[in-house]
């Protein structure tokens, strides 16, 4: 007990100097909270943008579609028959929010003057504006499902075609039989899916529009909308139970086995965020290791002192140890404390970011502060001051006794 | 019994490329109880025998024994432990420790023994008390005289029951008159105590206290008068 109040009162010995390993221990507490909150929300929103304007957490298709399906897709499609089984099993399971077919197709969007090649989805309009919650309706007005030759375009499509609202434009695709045809549409609006790529050449029309075209009653995919994207691998195994119980040939994809840029941006940021944290590390670590070698000077005769009086070099590192853990607490918590009041302050702002690369939208900042993080991070300062004062520490113990009572 | 033995102990320094024989060959054995005077000018030895008596240093040479043991077969450990539980050290400027008060320092030690803060804190009260300081237990060592951060000093010395306190120039730092108060005070406690005392002084008044006068010159004891029987009257034991 007498050991542990030694390391407190020497803490508080020179204030000037522990508030300064204080604040070099805060710094790195609260530079890593903002820093990881920031990453965390970011993730967190493009992963929902990308799930509630594309992908739905699971997408269900025919057994094959994804080896084999971009060079011959109307052998790949859902038979109306599959579709209404399918649906009503999905349908009731209770994490599921909704359901909806899609029908993918290419093909070629022209005003009569020029032609692009668009990708075109078939979709329930109703079903989808529920799952579609991330898609932005920039110009006009969204599809209904009465809006039976009505269709979205992608913004920068919109754009480049230098259409009005209520245009009527015509889509011309190879249809499931393999023969060509057209189907006028009318651009009831223009919307942001996000993603800049995507919105170049992207079209959204009825389903059942989408179907007259191509001479199909079938669906390229079913997206499936969950209640909470953290069941999504616990649906998956659900469904693909069931599904093989009912000997249906349908496959299933989730949205992180689909979202691949999702993936390269995380593991790019993480990249960045791990050299951060080495720079944070480096600049905390020094300015502990220097003020803490200070005291170690000041303390010599004592060091040399408590020596003599029988106490080990264990003892020692112990001593400075424990400077140094008392240090780390306090400077963790108080970090901690800052770095939440901080992310509430900047959060509260909305501060709006800039456009990210291949992005269409814009973004106001938060930073999420979730236990885990506060604690992983709050652990970091404390590990931090530990190992910190282990130079020091090992110095102060291996001083030679007769030389720290001689020095002055 | 003898606390301490030195066979042909010898120490040298390299002061700019130039060897000092600070202890040449040096043959001494401490008895129990004694109350020895250690004299000798500036760099005769003095500090360096008490070193290697302490377990702070290491002889170039020949063999330092406390209680038969030999220092050098030791590990650092095993001295630390050593000097925890059988050397005191009292200081020339008293080296407490700022932060603790006089009973914390004093209780110090004990901690180091792993003795429990209850027991520790009562023996540093009763070693505060031996020392005369029974009021001063509160206080911290800038709010004490001289005088009496040397008695601190004595009782931290004194609470572990050593064998042997090793003080050098204890009395260098303070007024005549403190000197003799602190200097009979030690007196005092080697009769009350049977501890065996060994110190390294200038000031002649010691040597009226002293059982037994060493006199280092070159590194080499030129004297040593057994001034009288053994002071202590009874042994730690009793």
């Amino acid at each position: 007990m007498l050991k542990l109040k030694l390391a407190l009162l020497n803490v508080l010995r020179n204030g000037r100097r522990s508030f300064i390993t204080l604040l070099a221990i805060q710094f790195g507490v609260i530079s890593l909270i903002l820093m990881g909150g920031f990453f965390a929300s970011m993730y967190e929103g493009m992963r929902e943008t990308v799930i509630r304007s594309q992908l739905g957490h699971i997408q269900i298709y025919s057994e094959g579609f994804n080896q084999f399906g971009s060079q011959q897709p109307e052998e790949y499609l859902i038979s109306p028959e599959v579709l209404e089984q399918v649906v009503k099993q999905v349908e009731g399971l209770e994490q599921v929010a909704l359901v909806t077919p899609r029908l993918n197709f290419t093909g070629l969007l022209t005003d009569g003057s020029k032609s692009l090649a668009v990708i075109v989805e078939g979709i329930n309009p109703d079903k989808e504006a529920l799952l579609s919650s991330a898609v932005k309706l920039t110009q006009g007005e969204d599809l209904f499902d009465e809006d039976i030759e009505g269709a979205l375009i992608g913004e920068g499509l919109f754009n480049s075609l230098n259409v009005e609202v209520g245009a009527s434009l015509t889509l011309m695709a190879t249809t499931a039989d393999g023969s060509f045809d057209a189907r006028d549409i009318t651009a009831t609006g223009a919307i942001s899916t996000g993603t800049r790529e995507v919105d170049n050449r992207f079209v959204r029309m009825n389903l059942k529009h989408a179907q007259e075209l191509m001479y199909t009653q079938g669906v390229t995919r079913l997206v499936v909308l969950l209640n909470d994207t953290e069941q999504t691998d616990a649906v998956m195994a659900l469904l693909q139970a069931e599904f093989a119980a009912k000997g249906l040939a349908l496959e299933l994809r989730s949205w992180s086995n689909l979202a691949d840029y999702y993936h390269e941006v995380v593991n790019l940021f993480d990249g960045i965020f791990t050299v951060v944290q080495f720079i944070v590390l480096a600049i905390v670590l020094l300015g502990i290791v220097n003020t803490m070698v200070m005291a170690v000077m000041e303390r010599t005769p004592e060091i040399g002192t408590i020596r003599a009086m029988g106490a080990t070099r264990f003892e020692i590192i112990s001593l400075f140890v424990s400077e140094a853990v008392i240090l780390g607490l306090i400077g963790s918590v108080l970090g901690v404390v800052f770095a939440i009041l901080l992310a509430q302050g900047i959060t509260a702002s909305e501060i709006m970011m800039p456009t990210p690369p291949g992005s269409s939208q814009t973004y106001p900042i938060r930073i999420f502060t979730s236990p885990d993080l506060l604690l992983k991070n709050g652990l970091f300062g404390l590990t931090i001051a530990v190992i910190s004062s282990i130079y020091p520490a090992v110095k102060a113990s291996r001083m030679v006794i007769t030389q720290a009572l001689r020095f002055a | 019994m003898s606390v301490v033995k030195l066979q042909q102990v010898s120490r040298a320094f390299e002061v700019g490329n130039k060897p000092i024989v600070a202890l040449d060959k040096l043959d001494l054995t401490l008895e129990e109880g004694e109350f020895v005077v250690l004299r000798g000018a500036s760099g005769s030895g003095k500090s360096t025998l008490l070193n290697l008596i302490g377990a702070m240093d290491n002889p170039d040479g020949g063999e330092v024994l406390i209680h038969d043991q030999a220092l050098s077969t030791l590990s650092d450990k095993q001295k630390s432990q050593l000097r925890s539980h059988y050397i005191g050290f009292i200081f020339q400027s008293f080296n407490l420790i700022p932060v603790l008060t006089a009973l914390e320092n004093v209780q110090y030690p004990l901690s180091l023994q792993k003795i429990p803060d209850a027991q520790a804190k009562l023996r540093a009260a009763e070693a505060l008390d031996q020392v005369g300081l029974a009021d001063f237990i509160h206080r911290r060592p800038n709010q004490l005289s001289g005088g009496q951060m040397q008695r601190v000093a004595i009782a931290r010395a004194i609470v572990t029951k050593p064998d042997i306190i090793l003080a050098d120039e204890p009395t260098a730092n303070l007024d005549s008159e403190t000197s003799i108060q602190i200097m009979d005070l030690l007196g005092e406690l080697n009769v009350q105590t049977g501890l065996t005392f060994l110190f390294a002084t200038h000031h002649d008044f010691v040597l009226s206290r002293a059982s037994r006068v060493l006199e280092l010159k070159d590194g080499k004891i030129i004297k040593d008068d057994k001034l009288r029987g053994l002071t202590s009257v009874k042994t730690k034991a009793g």
